[in-house]
């Protein structure tokens, strides 16, 4: 039966719908980075962002089910990675680490394992908290899940057994290339994609569509929210620990409402629904952001110089968010997968 | 003279059409029945005509305005007011408020005071629990409380969905009787009842609605005629 | 002692201002108003930038503009998004909201802006051996005033049952008559009024304004409203007294503890939602509605 509709599945499968969108992410990365060390460093965080869209995508595009809380799977990703991988020294001599736990001061994994045990930490902390959230629908789910972020930056922000408290921790190692952070991406995007045609992806879907058809017909709703929560919270962890291997520090202040807010934006602007929707949500705003990040600064993009004053980029991010919600509620992708423009597929027919 | 016309109605939710095409029209202090089986699209030609649901197409008039398309709180304004479904009053409110809330759709406000006394003459409850909350009231107090709260607001036409629906038989006895005193004191009756020959007996016309179209219009000799009633709701032949 | 009990119920006081504010909106459109945080800000800034004019004159320019920006808020944004899902609005005002936070940064840079409020507000007084500061005392006074103000106007004014009416079920109360523009434009001039009390309130008691100024004050009135019953008034504020009273005794009890308070509340919130989804002033099922 399931050997069935794997294959019922993979007969939706459309080599367009992920290749093209494989080769964007992994072209556009290449050829920006290699323009200029600010670029350079600009991709990792995007890449940081598009991975925690995905996580997003996953659990909020396909259930339907408004989520403030991933925000708190990334900070726990990125304290797992963080700890796992600061030397020993910067934990035994750091002021804001002098009440670390001794565990936690043993505690050493090399950068790929720390990876790992950050997406384990991610899922499982999305597991612990997704059996109570799940049972929640519409405003009850939004609200809740924003509890949960605020309840993980509380703890996070003030206790210092379990990491630097309010400070930052320094000395996490740094992704030596691109490489790393690209592959990791690109495969998330596959099993993202896959994912949403999965049985399981499409199955949520159809709750997102009809919760009370859904249930009459005999769908444990709560159970398949839960698993995609947890493939989600597990993206999510992968994520924060990704953005702390990028900037080589942690301090949980960055994962809060900016970050939530950031992260929902390029969600919401692409559209939630489709693997497409994310990633070119995601381009967009980053890139938008750049571009106005580097008028701030006076600096020329392609030869064009429009002094901006500071500030301006995040005012311009939350009206486009709330201009989208306005306009084209599903957003630019409004929904779909990526397909080829009609002259192309028609070309390709002929 | 035509208090209600309706003309090639269509409406619906999103994509999905339910009602195709209804033409009728009521003149002044005539009552009509809608009957027809579940979800055949009573209830939404109601609300469609009362302004909850905006029309796909058609033309709905009230003493030859048109309607259609305008608010819900504008068309009470002009005269045309449901008692919806289920009757919906405001349980947490009291008998007296949710009076004084159909107070607001009534486009004469100097004679409110005197509305109120003359819809308490017809129903006692409104002065017996003025200060209660509704929601502690009886089903059949509840649905008094509906329909005073709806001819507070001064209709000439008054709509009413499924008034019987969760009564006892003498509770709806007594309804009925009421009905029939709103009738008689001018104001045109659209009753929607699954239970036909509650209507019958006082409708001046019966529509049977079937997927979404008028199938049959029968007066109130034939309508009284059970064989007649029962050919028509379910859609037999005159020759099955 | 005294000034113990008299902060719990003058901060209580506050959030169930605050809260109230929030739960008039939703009430009329099942939106919770993120941006209600820069409505307390922008009531705040006002106090400050026009601090040299008499206070009550300056307090009254923070309510007008205040509340001008509620209306605006409705208008321009809100309005087109009426009866889309509860969780796209609550994205959206979240969205607003930081854009406002950014639009203030821009005006008023991301540095508090200072001045002295009403100093006598500090000054303290004194009877039977007990001292309290004139500021708790008149921030009492004041909150109790405007509850008994709400509480007249919901119960006995047409506009008040037009409110809870239409907070229960909007659809049936427009078939009455009750007029949807109007009836939720001055929803949000109240919930402006209230959030420029809240400003107030606030910014004597710590006048360094910066753009997130209102934020922990809306988060925490949303604990309160979520607590109380998110789709009845008085449970609003009741809720947003609670909370206020809770956090203001969890300072006092808890010592250094003091800076997991927002997680206890937190979890409250987590508690209620699961085991009466509704609130606790509610009759269970609301917030399947929603």
């Amino acid at each position: 039966m399931f050997a069935k509709s794997w294959v019922k599945g993979l007969t939706r499968f459309s080599f367009t719908e992920i290749f093209i969108p494989l080769i964007i992410v992994a072209g556009s990365s290449l050829w920006l980075s290699g323009r200029s060390t600010s670029l350079l460093l600009f991709i990792k965080f995007t890449l940081c962002y598009l991975m925690m869209v995905l996580s997003l995508q996953v659990f909020v595009g396909n259930s339907g089910v408004l989520s403030f809380g991933h925000g708190s799977f990334a900070m726990v990703g990125a304290f797992v990675s963080g700890l796992a991988t600061a030397p020993l020294v910067i934990k035994q001599h750091a002021m804001s680490l002098s009440n670390l736990w001794q565990p936690l001061v043993d505690f050493k994994l090399n950068l790929g394992m720390s990876l790992l045990a950050s997406a384990i930490a991610g899922g499982v902390f999305a597991a612990l908290t997704g059996g109570f959230l799940m049972r929640l629908n519409g405003l009850a789910a939004g609200i809740a899940t924003f509890a949960l972020l605020g309840i993980t930056y509380n703890i996070l922000f003030n206790n210092n057994h379990i990491g630097p408290s309010n400070q930052a921790l320094p000395g996490v190692s740094q992704f030596s290339s691109l490489t790393l952070p690209l592959v990791l991406v690109l495969l998330a995007m596959v099993l993202v994609y896959f994912y949403n045609l999965s049985r399981l992806g499409r199955t949520l879907r159809a709750t997102r569509e009809d919760n009370m058809a859904s249930r009459g017909l005999g769908i444990n709703i709560v159970r398949v929210r839960w698993m995609s929560f947890m493939f989600s919270g597990l993206l999510a962890g992968l994520a924060g620990a990704m953005y702390a291997h990028v900037g080589g520090a942690v301090q949980v202040q960055d994962y809060y409402l900016g970050f939530t807010f950031f992260t929902l934006a390029m969600l919401i602007v692409g559209g939630s629904a489709s693997l497409w929707g994310a990633v070119l949500g995601t381009i967009v705003v980053s890139g938008v952001s750049q571009i106005l990040l580097m008028w701030e600064q006076s600096t020329p993009v392609l030869g064009v110089t429009i002094h901006l004053p500071i500030g301006t980029r995040a005012i311009v991010i939350a009206g486009m968010l709330v201009v989208i919600l306005l306009w084209r509620p599903n957003g630019i992708s409004n929904g779909n997968e990526f397909k080829l423009p009609n002259f192309l597929s028609k070309i390709k027919v002929s | 003279m035509q208090i209600l016309e309706i003309e090639d109605l269509n409406s619906g939710y999103g994509k999905v059409d339910v009602l195709l095409d209804i033409t009728f029209s009521m003149k002044a202090g005539q009552c009509f029945g809608i009957v027809g089986p579940n979800g055949v699209g009573k209830s939404t030609l109601l609300q469609t005509i009362a302004g909850a649901i905006k029309p796909k197409s058609g033309s709905i008039k009230l003493l030859g305005n048109e309607i259609s398309g305008r608010n819900p709180e504008d068309i009470v304004r002009s005269g045309l007011a449901l008692v919806p479904e289920g009757r919906q009053i405001f349980g947490g409110l009291t008998v007296m408020e949710n009076l004084q809330l159909g107070l607001t759709g009534r486009a004469d406000k100097k004679t409110s005071h005197q509305a109120i006394e003359h819809v308490a003459e017809l129903f006692p409850v409104i002065t017996t629990h003025s200060k209660q909350q509704a929601g502690l009231l009886s089903g059949g107090q509840q649905q008094q409380l509906a329909i005073a709260r709806a001819l507070i607001t001064d209709p000439k036409v008054l709509l009413l969905d499924e008034p019987s629906l969760g009564l006892a038989p003498n509770i709806i006895n007594n309804l009925f009787s009421n009905l029939k005193r709103i009738l008689e004191a001018g104001t045109t009756l659209l009753i929607v009842e699954q239970r036909a020959n509650l209507v019958t007996k006082f409708a001046d016309e019966i529509l049977i609605l079937r997927e979404g179209l008028i199938q049959d219009r029968l007066n109130k000799i034939d309508a009284q005629d059970e064989n007649k009633l029962k050919k028509a709701y379910f859609g037999l032949g005159a020759n099955e | 002692m005294i000034q113990t009990i008299l902060n719990a119920l003058s901060l209580g006081g506050t959030y169930a201002l605050a809260s109230l504010g929030l739960g008039l909106v939703f009430g009329v459109m099942r939106l919770v108003n993120f941006a209600y945080s820069e409505l307390i800000t922008i009531a705040a800034y006002t106090l400050v930038m026009t601090n040299q004019l008499p206070i009550m004159v300056s307090f009254l320019f923070s309510v007008v503009v205040t509340s001008l920006a509620a209306v605006l808020m409705e208008l321009l944004i809100y309005r087109r998004l009426r009866g889309a899902a509860p969780a796209i609005m609550l994205v959206a005002s979240f969205g607003l909201s930081k854009l406002l936070q950014q639009v203030y940064e821009l005006c008023f840079g991301a540095l508090p802006r200072s001045a002295s409020i009403a100093p006598w507000m500090s000054g303290e007084l004194k009877f039977a051996g007990v001292s309290i500061t004139n500021a708790s005392l008149i921030t009492a006074i004041l909150t109790i005033v405007l509850l008994l103000a709400m509480r007249y106007l919901l119960n006995k004014t047409s506009f008040g049952i037009q409110l809870k009416a239409a907070s229960a079920d909007f659809r049936t109360a427009r078939l009455l008559g009750v007029r949807a523009n109007h009836l939720i434009s001055l929803a949000f001039v109240m919930s402006g009024v209230l959030a420029a009390f809240v400003g107030a309130i606030l910014v004597v008691g710590n006048p360094q304004v910066e753009p997130m100024f209102g934020m922990n004050m809306t988060i925490l009135a949303l604990v309160g409203i979520v607590i109380g019953g998110i789709s009845s008034l008085p449970g609003s504020a009741l809720g947003g007294f609670i909370v206020g009273v809770i956090l203001s005794l969890l300072n006092t009890w808890l010592g250094n503890g003091r800076v997991y308070s927002y997680s206890w509340l937190f979890a409250a919130v987590f508690i209620i939602l699961l085991v009466r989804p509704g609130g606790l002033l509610s009759k269970g099922q609301e917030m399947e509605r929603v």
